[in-house]
C-alpha cells in the first residue's frame, strides 16, 4: 500500500477549504480510503497512506485533494486537453515518432508537455513522487511503467523512441559527468545497478532521442544529463511514459496531467506515431481517454447494498465521488447507471465496482447493519474434534502444551535431529523454501518433535521433569499427492528426566491408544533419532499402517542439540489414526 | 509467648527434643540417638532446625582427636614393625652387616640405617670393627607401646582421650594428618557441638507441655492405621497451613492455544463451520482464484514463499483453472471486462506456502453450502523481517458467508457480531476498504474497553470474478480478523514472538491476563 508525502497546506488549497484540523481531515479520508499516518512535521509535510492499490490518481497531493473536494461538493474539473476515439486535440509538432525496432523490446511509449509558472520545490517533488509512486507501485517497479521529465525548450522535435544497440550507443548520465555506453551503465550507474535486470537480457536497448539526436532518457533506467535533467525554475516539462501495456501508460499519463493541470499547468498534447495499428489508432494524441462507459443495474445496487434507493439518488452519490451518471433503460432491459469513468480512473471492471462508490457517496452510516437471517449449523473439523480428544488426553498425562512457528533452520530441523549419514535422506523429504529470507526459516517443519527437541535445547532452567507436547502440522515432500508434497496433523511429545525410558513413554502410548480406541501394533523400528532397540513404529490394520513412532532419544541427537537429560519423544499422525478409528 | 504458628511449625523431632532436655542439659547428636532413640540423621536434622529457630544454642564445641590404622600400620601388625623384624632377624641369625640384614628382613636400607640408629641409642644394637651388627639385650621389646596400639586399633579407630601419656606420644609419633600413607597411623580431628536449650527454646518447651503437644502425635495417616483402627484414641499432629508448598507441574493447556480455542469455539456457536487445508498452496489458489493478477505487484517474488522442490504441482483441476484464467483474460462468464492480459497457466501451478487465509475461502466455494457459513484459523506464512509486530508463520481468521439474501448491511450486521461477541467491543465504525477480492470492501474499526480504537478486520463481498469461477451464482461475505492483539492482551504480552515461545519455563508459567 503506498505512502505518499503531502504538503498540507498544499493538500487544503486543493480541496478548496480554508482550514482544516488534522482531525477533519480524518474524517474526510475515509471516502479516499487514505489514513492519516504522520501528521504534518516542521516543514509542513504529513505522512498518508493509501489503501487502494487500483486508485494511483490517489497517490498524489493533487489526486488526493480532487477526490477530498469533489466529496465536500466542490465543482468537478473540465479536462479540456483529452484526446478520444472522436475527438484529437491539436499537437503542433510534437510528436513522437516509434521505430518498429522496440515492438519486441519494450513497446509503448506516450507522452505530453506541461507549461506553466516556473517550477517550484514543493511542484517538483511532487512530480517525483507520483513518478515515483506510479511507476514502483502501479508500474511494477518500471517494468510495466517508467517515466520520465525532460526540458521541453531544449528538445528538437520529433522525438525519437528506438531500439538500439548498447554497446555501440553512449550518452552521459544523469548524477555522473562522462559518456558510457547504454551496457556499462548497466553495471556502473546505480540507477542501472537497480533497473537494469527488466532490460539486460534484450538484443536491442530502447532510447528516446530528439531529431538532432540528444539522448532524452535509456528508458526504464536512467536520463541523460543534457535534456533530462530537470530543475526548479524550468516552465516547460517533456512528460513521458514507456512501458509494456498501453492502457496502464494511457491512464498514468492521464493522472499526470490531471494532476498538473490542477496545479495551474497547461497541458499540451503530444501525437504519438506508431508504424503499425494500435487499439486507439496507428498514431495517438496523448493525453488520450480510453475508458470505456460502465452500466450497473438498478436492482443489482439494490441488492448487494441491502437498499431500495431510487436510481435519482445512486446518481447523487456518485456525483460525490466526482462520477458522472445517468440513468438509463436499455429498450426491453432494465433499469440501470451508466457511468462517464473519470479521466483519472481505469478501476471499472466490473458493475459492481460502481456500487461502492455509490456506497462511499452516501457515506457508510447510512447502511443500518442487519443480522445475517439464514440458519446453519456450526461445526468444527473432524480432525479439530480428535486434536481436542488427544490434547485432553495429554493434559491429563501430565504433559504442558506448546505451541511453535513452522519454519526452521535446516540446522535445527535436520542436522541436530539425524547423524550426518541419515541426512541426505530427511533432508529430501523436507520441504525447502527456494526464496528464503535468513536461513533461521528456511525449511517447513518435518516433525513435531524436532520443535519439542529444540524447547528442550532452551529450557535446561526449567524445573525437571520436562512432559510438553503439541499438536500441529508438519509437511513433507509426498509422490502420491500431485503438488509432491502434503500436510500432516501430528501430536508430539517429549519428556526429559532422570528416570525417562523406553518402558515409560511405551506405558504412555498404551494410555493414549486405549483411550483413543485404537488396535496397534508394535514394530522394532531403526529410525536414527532414537536409540536402536528402543525405538518402535506404532502400526495399525494389522501392520498395513503406520501411525507414528516413539523411543528413547539417542545421546547423539541430544548431543546435537546441547541437551544433558534424557529424553523420550514419540510423534503420532492424527490423519491415520483418524482413518482407522 | 510463642505464637501457636510457631509450636504447630515445629517436626516431631524437635518437639521430642525440646521435651527430653531441661534448661541446662548439655546433650548432642549421638547422646540423642541413646535418650531418644533415633538414627544419627534424625538426631542432626532436629538440631539444624532448631538451632535456626534459635530454640538451642551451642554450650560447647571441641576437637575430638582418634588414631585410624592405615596400610602400612595394618601390614606392621601383621609382618613386624621394623624394629620387630630386626631384633627378629638378629636373634635367629646371629651378627650382620646393614646391608645383609636389609636383605632378611626384606626393608629399605634407609628405614634399617635409621632403625640401628635409634636401637644403638639405647644399647640394645652395637656394630663392631667389621661393621657387623650384633644384638645386646635379647629381651628388650622398645616396640612394646607400638605393638599394642596396633592391636587395639585393629577395630576401631583409637580415641586420643583413651591413652595413656606414653601411648599418646607414641602414637602421635607415629601418626600424619595429611600424607598418612607413609605413616602407621591417620591422625583424624573431628568437631563435637554439644547444645542446650535457649531462653526461648525453654520457653517453647513450657508451651509444648502446657498444650499437651508430644511428638507422638499421628503425622501421615496410613492405610495400616485405617485397616487397624490404630489412629483411635489419638491425636493428629497439627500442621501450619501456612508452610510453604511444594511445586507441582501440572499437565496444562498452552494459553495461546485455548485462546485460538475460545474463539473456534465462538464462532462455531454463531453457526459457522470449520474449514482448513494444506499449508502448501499454488499460485493459482493463493492469488489467481482471489482475482489478483498475475503481474500485481504484491504478487511480488519478495512477498511469498516459494517452494523449492518441486516447484509445480501437476494440474490444477478443472473446471476451475478455465474458468479462474477466463476470469483474469476477459471475464469469462463473470460479467467482467478482466485484466486484459494473457493468463499464466504455468506460472499458476508454482507451489508456495499459504500467504493468506482468503486461500481456504476461496477454495471451500466450490463445495460450499448455501446458504452456508463457514471459518478457519490458519496458519499463514509472508516473506517479513521477523520482530515484535511481524513473524515469518502466524495465524490469520478468515470466513466467508454465503445466502441468496447477503449483502453489505448482513455484512455489517455480521461484523458488529464479531465485534461485540468476539473482541467484546462497546463502539464499532465501518470504513471503505480495498482488498482485490472483494467490493465493495469494509474495515471494521472497533473501541476495545482495553486496547482502544483499533482496526479489527477487513471484509467485503467476494467479486463475482471470483465466486462466478467456482459456480457459486450467491452473493458471498469474506471476513477476516486480526485477533492477535487481543491474544496478546488476553496473555499479558506485547510481543507476537512470545505467542511461539519455546520456552517451557515461561510457557508453564504463562497464564491468562486480568
Amino acid at each position: 500500500m503506498p505512502k505518499i508525502e503531502v504538503f498540507r497546506d498544499a493538500l487544503i488549497r486543493g480541496i478548496g477549504a480554508k482550514k482544516l484540523t488534522d482531525a477533519q481531515l480524518e474524517e474526510l479520508f475515509p471516502c479516499a480510503k487514505a489514513e492519516l499516518d504522520e501528521p504534518a512535521d516542521a516543514d509542513g509535510i504529513m505522512k498518508v497512506e493509501l489503501n487502494d492499490t487500483n486508485r494511483p490518481d490517489l497517490w498524489s497531493t493533487a489526486g488526493l485533494a480532487r477526490q477530498l473536494r469533489l466529496y465536500r461538493g466542490g465543482d468537478h474539473p473540465r479536462y479540456t486537453f483529452f484526446s478520444d476515439s472522436t475527438v484529437t486535440r491539436e499537437s503542433g509538432d510534437r510528436r513522437i515518432m516509434v521505430d518498429p525496432a522496440v515492438k519486441a523490446i519494450r513497446p509503448w511509449v506516450v507522452g505530453f508537455v506541461m507549461t506553466g509558472p516556473p517550477i517550484s520545490e514543493a511542484v517538483l517533488k511532487d512530480l517525483i513522487q507520483t513518478q515515483e509512486k506510479l511507476t514502483w507501485n502501479y508500474g511494477r517497479k518500471r517494468r510495466s511503467i517508467a517515466m520520465g521529465l525532460y526540458r521541453a525548450d531544449l528538445i528538437q522535435w520529433p522525438v525519437h523512441y528506438r531500439g538500439v544497440d548498447p554497446d555501440a550507443t553512449r550518452f552521459v548520465p544523469l548524477q555522473m559527468d562522462r559518456e558510457l555506453s547504454m551496457r556499462q551503465i548497466l553495471t556502473e550507474h546505480p540507477k542501472g545497478q537497480e533497473y537494469g535486470h527488466i532490460v539486460a537480457d534484450l538484443p536491442l536497448f530502447p532510447l528516446l532521442t530528439d531529431d538532432r539526436g540528444d539522448v532524452l532518457s535509456f528508458p526504464p533506467v536512467i536520463n541523460s544529463a543534457g535534456l533530462g535533467a530537470v530543475q526548479e525554475g524550468d516552465t516547460t516539462l517533456f512528460v513521458e511514459l514507456t512501458g509494456s501495456d498501453l492502457d496502464s501508460l494511457l491512464h498514468a499519463a492521464s493522472i499526470v496531467a490531471c494532476d498538473v493541470s490542477d496545479a495551474g499547468y497547461t497541458v499540451e498534447p503530444v501525437r504519438v506515431e506508431y508504424p503499425e495499428q494500435t487499439p486507439y489508432g496507428k498514431a495517438i494524441t496523448v493525453p488520450y481517454y480510453f475508458q470505456k462507459p460502465q452500466s450497473v443495474a438498478v436492482t443489482l445496487v439494490n441488492r448487494l447494498l441491502g437498499v431500495d434507493l431510487p436510481a435519482s439518488q445512486m446518481v447523487d452519490a456518485l456525483k460525490r465521488m466526482g462520477i458522472t451518471a445517468t440513468e438509463v433503460t436499455p429498450a426491453g432491459g432494465e433499469k440501470a447507471i451508466l457511468i462517464r469513468v473519470p479521466e483519472y480512473r481505469n478501476d471499472f471492471l466490473h458493475a459492481v465496482d460502481v456500487l461502492e462508490d455509490v456506497m462511499i457517496g452516501r457515506g457508510m452510516d447510512s447502511f443500518e447493519p442487519e443480522m445475517p437471517r439464514d440458519f446453519t449449523v456450526g461445526r468444527l473439523t473432524e480432525l479439530e474434534q480428535y486434536r481436542r480428544r488427544l490434547r485432553d488426553l495429554m493434559v491429563g498425562l501430565g504433559f504442558q502444551e506448546m505451541i511453535f512457528n513452522y519454519l526452521g533452520s535446516g540446522r535445527d530441523y535436520l542436522d541436530r535431529m539425524y547423524p550426518p549419514e541419515a541426512r541426505e535422506d530427511a533432508y529430501s523429504r523436507a520441504v525447502q523454501i527456494a526464496n528464503p529470507m535468513s536461513e533461521n526459516y528456511e525449511f517447513v517443519r518435518p516433525s513435531v518433535i524436532a520443535s519439542l527437541m529444540n524447547a528442550e535445547s532452551v529450557s535446561a532452567h526449567a524445573a525437571y521433569p520436562h512432559h510438553v507436547f503439541a499438536i500441529g502440522k508438519v509437511a513433507e515432500r509426498y509422490e502420491k499427492d500431485p503438488s509432491g508434497t502434503r500436510t500432516l496433523t501430528n501430536l508430539g511429545f517429549l519428556s526429559a528426566d532422570r528416570d525417562e525410558d523406553f518402558n515409560i513413554i511405551n506405558s504412555r502410548i498404551s494410555a493414549i491408544l486405549f483411550h483413543l480406541g485404537c488396535e496397534y501394533t508394535l514394530r522394532e523400528t531403526r529410525d536414527p533419532r532414537f536409540i536402536a532397540g528402543r525405538a518402535a513404529e506404532i502400526t495399525l490394520a494389522g501392520g498395513k499402517a503406520v501411525a507414528g513412532v516413539f523411543g528413547e532419544v539417542h545421546p547423539g541427537t541430544l548431543e546435537r542439540w546441547g541437551v544433558q537429560v534424557p529424553c523420550t519423544a514419540g510423534e503420532l499422525n492424527l490423519e491415520e489414526l483418524l482413518r482407522q478409528t | 509467648m510463642a505464637s501457636e504458628t510457631t509450636l504447630k511449625s515445629l517436626h516431631p523431632l524437635e518437639v521430642k527434643t525440646l521435651l527430653h532436655y531441661r534448661s541446662g542439659d548439655v546433650f548432642d547428636a549421638p547422646q540423642m540417638q541413646t535418650d531418644l532413640d533415633l538414627v544419627l540423621g534424625q538426631c542432626n536434622q532436629a538440631l539444624s532446625w532448631l538451632e535456626a529457630k534459635g530454640f538451642v544454642a551451642e554450650a560447647e564445641r571441641r576437637t575430638e582427636i582418634s588414631y585410624e590404622r592405615t596400610a602400612l600400620g595394618a601390614e606392621y601388625a601383621d609382618t613386624g614393625t621394623p624394629v620387630e623384624r630386626i631384633l627378629k632377624a638378629l636373634a635367629a641369625q646371629g651378627p650382620l652387616t646393614l646391608p645383609a640384614l636389609a636383605q632378611a628382613t626384606a626393608l629399605e636400607s634407609r628405614d634399617v640405617g635409621s632403625a640401628y640408629g635409634q636401637l644403638s641409642k639405647v644399647q640394645i644394637l652395637s656394630m663392631d670393627e667389621s661393621k657387623q651388627v650384633s644384638l645386646e639385650q635379647p629381651d628388650a621389646a622398645p616396640d612394646a607401646i607400638l605393638r599394642a596400639l596396633l592391636e587395639r586399633a585393629a577395630a576401631e579407630p583409637l580415641r586420643e582421650e583413651t591413652l595413656s601419656e606414653a601411648e599418646r606420644a607414641v602414637a602421635q609419633a607415629n601418626g600424619k594428618k595429611r600424607g598418612a600413607s607413609s605413616a602407621i597411623f591417620r591422625i583424624i580431628e573431628h568437631e563435637v557441638v554439644r547444645y542446650q536449650l535457649s531462653t526461648s527454646g525453654a520457653a517453647i518447651r513450657e508451651e509444648l507441655q502446657k498444650a499437651g503437644v508430644t511428638g507422638d502425635e499421628i503425622g501421615r495417616l496410613t492405610p495400616e492405621m485405617l485397616r487397624d483402627g490404630s489412629w483411635k484414641g489419638k491425636t493428629f499432629r497439627e500442621y501450619g497451613v501456612n508452610a510453604p508448598t511444594s511445586r507441582i507441574l501440572p499437565g496444562r493447556r498452552n494459553p495461546y492455544c485455548e485462546y485460538l480455542d475460545s474463539v473456534k469455539d465462538k464462532l462455531t456457536s454463531l453457526g459457522f463451520e470449520e474449514f482448513d487445508g494444506p499449508l502448501v498452496e499454488t499460485e493459482f489458489w493463493n492469488s489467481d482464484a482471489l482475482f489478483m493478477p498475475q503481474f500485481h505487484s504484491a504478487r511480488d517474488i519478495h512477498d511469498v514463499y516459494y517452494v523449492k522442490e518441486p516447484q509445480h504441482i501437476r494440474e490444477i483441476p478443472e473446471p476451475y483453472l478455465s474458468n479462474v484464467a477466463a476470469a483474469h483474460e476477459n471475464g469469462g462468464q463473470s460479467g467482467s471486462r478482466g485484466w486484459g492480459y494473457q493468463f499464466d497457466r504455468d506460472f499458476t501451478r508454482r507451489l508456495l506456502l499459504r500467504s493468506q487465509g482468503t486461500v481456504m475461502s476461496a477454495k471451500s466455494l466450490k463445495d460450499a453450502a448455501v446458504p452456508g457459513k463457514y471459518f478457519g484459523i490458519l496458519r499463514c506464512f509472508r516473506y517479513d523481517q521477523v520482530d515484535a509486530t511481524h513473524l515469518s508463520d502466524f495465524y490469520q481468521t478468515e470466513g466467508i458467508v454465503l445466502g441468496n439474501e447477503v449483502n453489505l448491511r448482513t455484512l455489517l450486521g455480521l461484523l458488529k457480531m464479531f465485534a461485540e461477541e468476539l473482541a467484546g467491543a462497546t463502539e464499532v465504525r465501518y470504513v471503505p476498504g480495498y482488498f482485490p477480492f472483494t467490493e465493495p470492501s469494509v474495515e471494521v474499526h472497533i473501541k476495545h474497553p482495553r486496547l482502544g480504537w483499533f482496526e479489527l478486520g477487513g471484509s467485503g463481498i467476494f467479486r463475482p470474478e471470483v465466486t462466478k469461477p467456482m459456480g457459486i451464482d450467491v452473493p458471498v461475505l469474506a471476513w477476516g480478523l486480526g485477533i492477535d492483539r487481543m491474544a496478546l492482551m488476553h496473555l499479558g504480552l506485547n510481543d507476537l514472538r512470545e505467542l511461539f515461545s519455546s520456552d517451557i519455563e515461561q510457557v508453564r508459567l504463562r497464564r491468562k491476563a486480568g
